[in-house]
Parts: structure tokens; sequence; C-alpha cells
């Protein structure tokens, strides 16, 4: 089995453009070459994770950027799982990868959320829940989140400050991150005023809609060690996925055991355990996925994840010294649904090679990503990377 | 709950999947239109699903029966729909709910009843409405759900 390096990373702008999907990917794929030889003459594949057709009324998404890429007959993939598609894009490169299948793929994603406004979003993305009982009982995304809350406060001692501090620690991150969506500071009497979403979520507990695109570049070792000094390539050690039930009233409502086996399978894989992982990059799409998602990868014990805002030495005993979401996470760096996994892989290859500026976490040379699609843990992806020097 | 009669065991075969079975979605929600909840339930570790299916999540066993459920449960968690998708905006705010029927099925609906007037633990009874009583954009349906009855739950 060959090992998959990424050797280069890019993301579109954040936020709301003026730029179509097609043109958000031309960004980020950009950045990603922006050293390298043209993309035809590094990859052999490509897989692009997008979430929905409806934004853009446009599938053939692997065969649109393929030709964006300027990639010809080649295999180009579209992969869906909502907003899991981004790791699902990371997740089959690196297995073809590994398999010898090619050389290098190009994992993209992108997602144009705002074409269609708010009502276009809310529609497209009340497409990812259970059809027949669920989607016809009315109910969007932050209100399924909202159950797994309010059970979630209901069975442990958070309370809704308690969500809130998440929010407001990821907007502090992402005040130092030059690619996030808000790089500003909120306080938590702020979050705290803000509207109600679906109660007990608040306006500052949700991701934003946002338009966006990322490109990773994963390649074997021959092309790794070709294109890229050793310092600047990064491992993927491990990956595991896996799907949970659809609907969410068939789930247990505060223990994500999609992502709790797909972290563990990941961490199998990588031959590491939680206690190893430097840093995290979780789907907070809503702060209560920040402490469901650090209990389930076992960095916190059950009814604690909400201390993932505290540092190492205030969280009780038994957690780990992880540093969680210091992009900015989904809420603050921005959540492009299809490239929301693949911006994970971006701030953990920052990380990992010590390009995260004020961000940096010192000697960080583990990280693992964990990419939920559907509500909460659907399907979800964990990957765990670790710098090919020995840490930054 | 009780198995219904006439009760087909799986594995399903190809002659068991038809649109008169509650084990499809015509046939659940026939069934349901008559007054009938209908689950699937796995006669090797007793996981009820609704709606029903040819195999179980629990413990993969394609051994599945159909069960007749009770219309009455409680609140496992809720919230309130304030924004919802365009087909629902009349019914704005949504009260929806996570409900444990008395036979350990779980499913999700609407509750007629404002925010502040759920609790968790709450008791509730499954209602059946005509599709027109609820008056959901038709554009929401697709051909096939055009007939299909609504569920809602109402507190007790
Ligand atoms: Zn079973």
């Amino acid at each position: 089995m060959s090992t998959a390096h990424l050797i280069a990373v890019g993301s579109s702008p954040l936020g709301k453009t003026d730029l179509p999907g097609r043109d958000l990917f031309s960004k980020a794929l950009a950045e990603a070459f922006e050293e390298l030889p043209d993309p035809a003459d590094v990859v052999d594949g490509l897989y692009v994770g997008a979430q929905s057709e409806r934004y853009e009324n446009q599938i053939m998404q692997g065969t649109l950027m393929a030709e964006w890429a300027g990639l010809r007959n080649v295999p180009a993939e579209r992969v869906e799982a909502c907003a899991a598609a981004g790791a699902l894009a990371l997740k089959n490169a690196v297995r073809d990868v590994r398999a010898g299948v090619h050389d290098a793929v190009l994992a993209c994603g992108v997602e144009k959320m705002t074409a269609g406004g708010t009502e276009g979003a809310t529609n497209a993305l009340g497409a990812a829940f259970e059809r027949a009982l669920e989607q016809r009982s009315g109910i969007t995304a932050p209100a399924t989140y909202a159950l797994l809350a309010r059970r979630y406060l209901h069975e442990t001692d958070a309370t809704e400050r308690d969500l809130a501090k998440i929010a407001v620690k990821n907007h502090r991150n992402a005040a130092d991150n030059p690619r996030a969506m808000f790089q500003q500071a909120v306080d938590i009497e702020t979050a705290m005023d803000a509207p109600d979403v679906a109660p007990p979520l608040k306006l500052y507990d949700c991701a934003p809609v946002t338009d966006g695109a990322a490109a990773v570049v994963v390649a074997n070792d021959e092309v790794a060690a070709e294109l890229q000094r050793r310092s600047d390539a990064v491992r993927v050690a491990g990956i595991g996925s896996a799907a949970n039930n659809l609907a969410v009233a068939e789930r247990d409502l505060t223990f994500v055991e999609g992502a709790n086996v797909a972290a563990s399978t990941a961490y199998e894989d990588a031959g590491v355990d939680a206690a190893d992982v430097d840093v995290a990059e979780v789907h907070d799409a809503f702060t209560v996925c920040e402490a469901l998602l650090a209990e389930a990868a076992e960095f916190a014990p059950k009814g604690r994840g909400i201390e993932t805002v505290e540092d190492p030495e205030d969280r009780s005993a038994g957690w780990t010294d992880v540093r969680i979401n210091t992009s900015g996470g989904l809420k603050a760096r921005g959540h492009p649904i299809g490239a929301t996994g693949l911006l994970q892989a971006v701030e953990a290859y920052e990380q990992l090679t010590g390009r995260a500026g004020e961000r940096q976490v010192a000697d960080a040379d583990t990280a693992l990503l964990i990419n939920e699609g559907g509500v909460a843990d659907a399907h979800t992806v964990a990957t765990v990377l670790t710098a090919t020097d020995g840490g930054a | 709950m009780t198995d219904t009669d006439s009760t087909t065991t799986g594995p399903l075969g190809p002659d068991d999947i038809t649109a008169d079975s509650p084990f499809t979605l015509p046939g659940f929600f026939d069934a349901l239109a008559e007054g009938r909840l209908v689950a699937a339930r796995c006669t090797e570790c007793d996981t009820q699903m609704l709606p029903p299916r040819p195999a179980c999540y629990g413990c993969g066993s394609r051994a599945v029966t159909l069960s007749e459920q009770p219309r009455t449960g409680e609140v496992i968690s809720y919230t309130s729909v304030n924004r919802p998708p365009s087909a629902f905006e009349h019914l704005a705010p949504i009260t929806v709910a996570v409900v444990e029927l008395d036979s350990s099925a779980r499913l999700t609906g609407r509750v007629e009843a404002s925010l502040e007037d759920v609790a968790i633990g709450d008791r509730v009874e499954l209602r059946i409405d005509d599709p027109e009583t609820v008056d959901i954009d038709p554009d929401f349906d697709l051909s096939y759900e055009e007939e299909w009855p609504a569920h809602v739950f109402e507190l007790l």
C-alpha cells in the first residue's frame, strides 16, 4: 500500500461572493497549484464534493471541475453525503492513492449556497432529511440540531450559555484566520441576546450559509517527493467513515455513534489514540455538535464536551489537551457545505506545516478531522493527518 | 402493540414488496390513512422501525415482521421551527418533537401546541390528518405523495 500525502491546498474566499461555483473552484485550484505544474501533469483523477444541484441547477460537477482544471479523459466524480461530501472526496482520493490506482488525485469541494437566497438554502438542505416522516413534518437543519441540543441540555449539566461559549471561542479563533468568513470576535452577551432560530439554538449557535470552494492535492510517496519539500507535505495516517440512521428520531440524540465509529476506525488505521491528537477540526455546524464530537472522538468524558472552550489545564479529568477548531470552525470560518471537509484539511495542513500564523499550536504533529453530513452523523468521515517532519 | 394479521416474516421475497404492503411507503401510508400506524419489528432484537423496512438497523437481520403501533408516547426532545421550508410557511412557528411511542418506536412529528407548553417527558397522542387539512403547498408533494395523510401529535 502506498502512503497518501497532502502536498498542496487551496481555498476560495468564503462568504457571500459574486462568483459562481465553478469560479470559486478556480480560485481554490489556483492557490493549490501556485507552485506546482499544470494539474494535468500532476493528478490522474478528481473527486468533487457537492451537496446539492439545486443551488446552481448543475449536476455533472466532476466533469465540469475536471474541465476547468484542464483534466480530460480521467475519472472525475461528484460524491455526496450532504455536508460530509468534502471529506468523502478526500477519502476516495486517499483510497485511490493508497491502492495504487492513481499516483495523485485532486480532492475538491464546492458549494454556491447563496444562489437561491435563504429560502433556496433551506429547501436544498431540507433534502438531506428523511423524507416520509421528517421532511413532511416541516423540519429544517437548525430544528433537527435543536432536537439534539435540547436533549443534551436535559441529560447533562450544560447550559445555553455553555453552547454560546463555543461560538465565542470559534469567532475568536477565526479572527486570526485570513481564510475565515467572520474574522471578528463576538462577546458572550451578543451571542446570548441573539434571536432564537430553533430553541435552544440561537443565531450564533448556527453556522452561516456560505459560498466557497477548497482543493487538496493527494499524492503518493514518489509524486510527493518530486513536487514538495518534505516539511511541506502532510501524511494521511488514517481514515474511516460510517453511516448512521437517516432519521434523527431513530438515533441516540446525545451520542453521535457514527462519528465515534469513524474516529475509532481512523485512529486504528493511523495507530494513534485520541490522546495523541494535538489539533482537531470537528463539524460544528451547530454549537452542540462541537461538544458531541469532542465526546465521540474520545477527547472528552461523556457530558463534558462543552469544555472544548477551556484551555487544557482548566478542563475536567479525562479530557485530552487537544485544541479544537483553531480555524474558527464551521461557525466562523464558514460552511460552504460540499467544501467544508476540505477546508478542515486546509487548516490541519497549515497547523502541521507551521503555517497557521497567529493560530499556530506549538508542536502540532497530529490532527483529526471529523466531517459529518445529514443531521449530525447520518454520514461521517474522520481523518488523521500527521506532520511528515515530526512537527511544526 | 401487536403483530398484524397475515403477517409476513422476512427475509422478504420480491413478491412481498408491493404497494399494498406496509413494507413499502404506499402501503404504510394507506394503513395510516385507515388509522393504523404500522412499524417493522425485528424478530431477532425487537427493534421497531418507522416507516417499515426490509432489514433491521439494530442487528442487520432481515427477519422483520409488521407490528401495529400504539398511538401514545412521550416527548424525548422538541423545538420550534421558526423559519420552516417554504411549503410549511403558513404553519410557522411549528413545534416539532421526537416522540417515543409506548412500543419504543421513535418518530419525529409536529406537535399541536406552542413551544412553551411542551416539555421533555410530556405524554402525547398521534393524530392522523387528511392532507387537505394540513394545507401544505401542493408543489411540495411528489406525485405519489398527494394522497398521503399527515401525522401530528396532541398533548394528553
Ligand atoms: Zn434486529
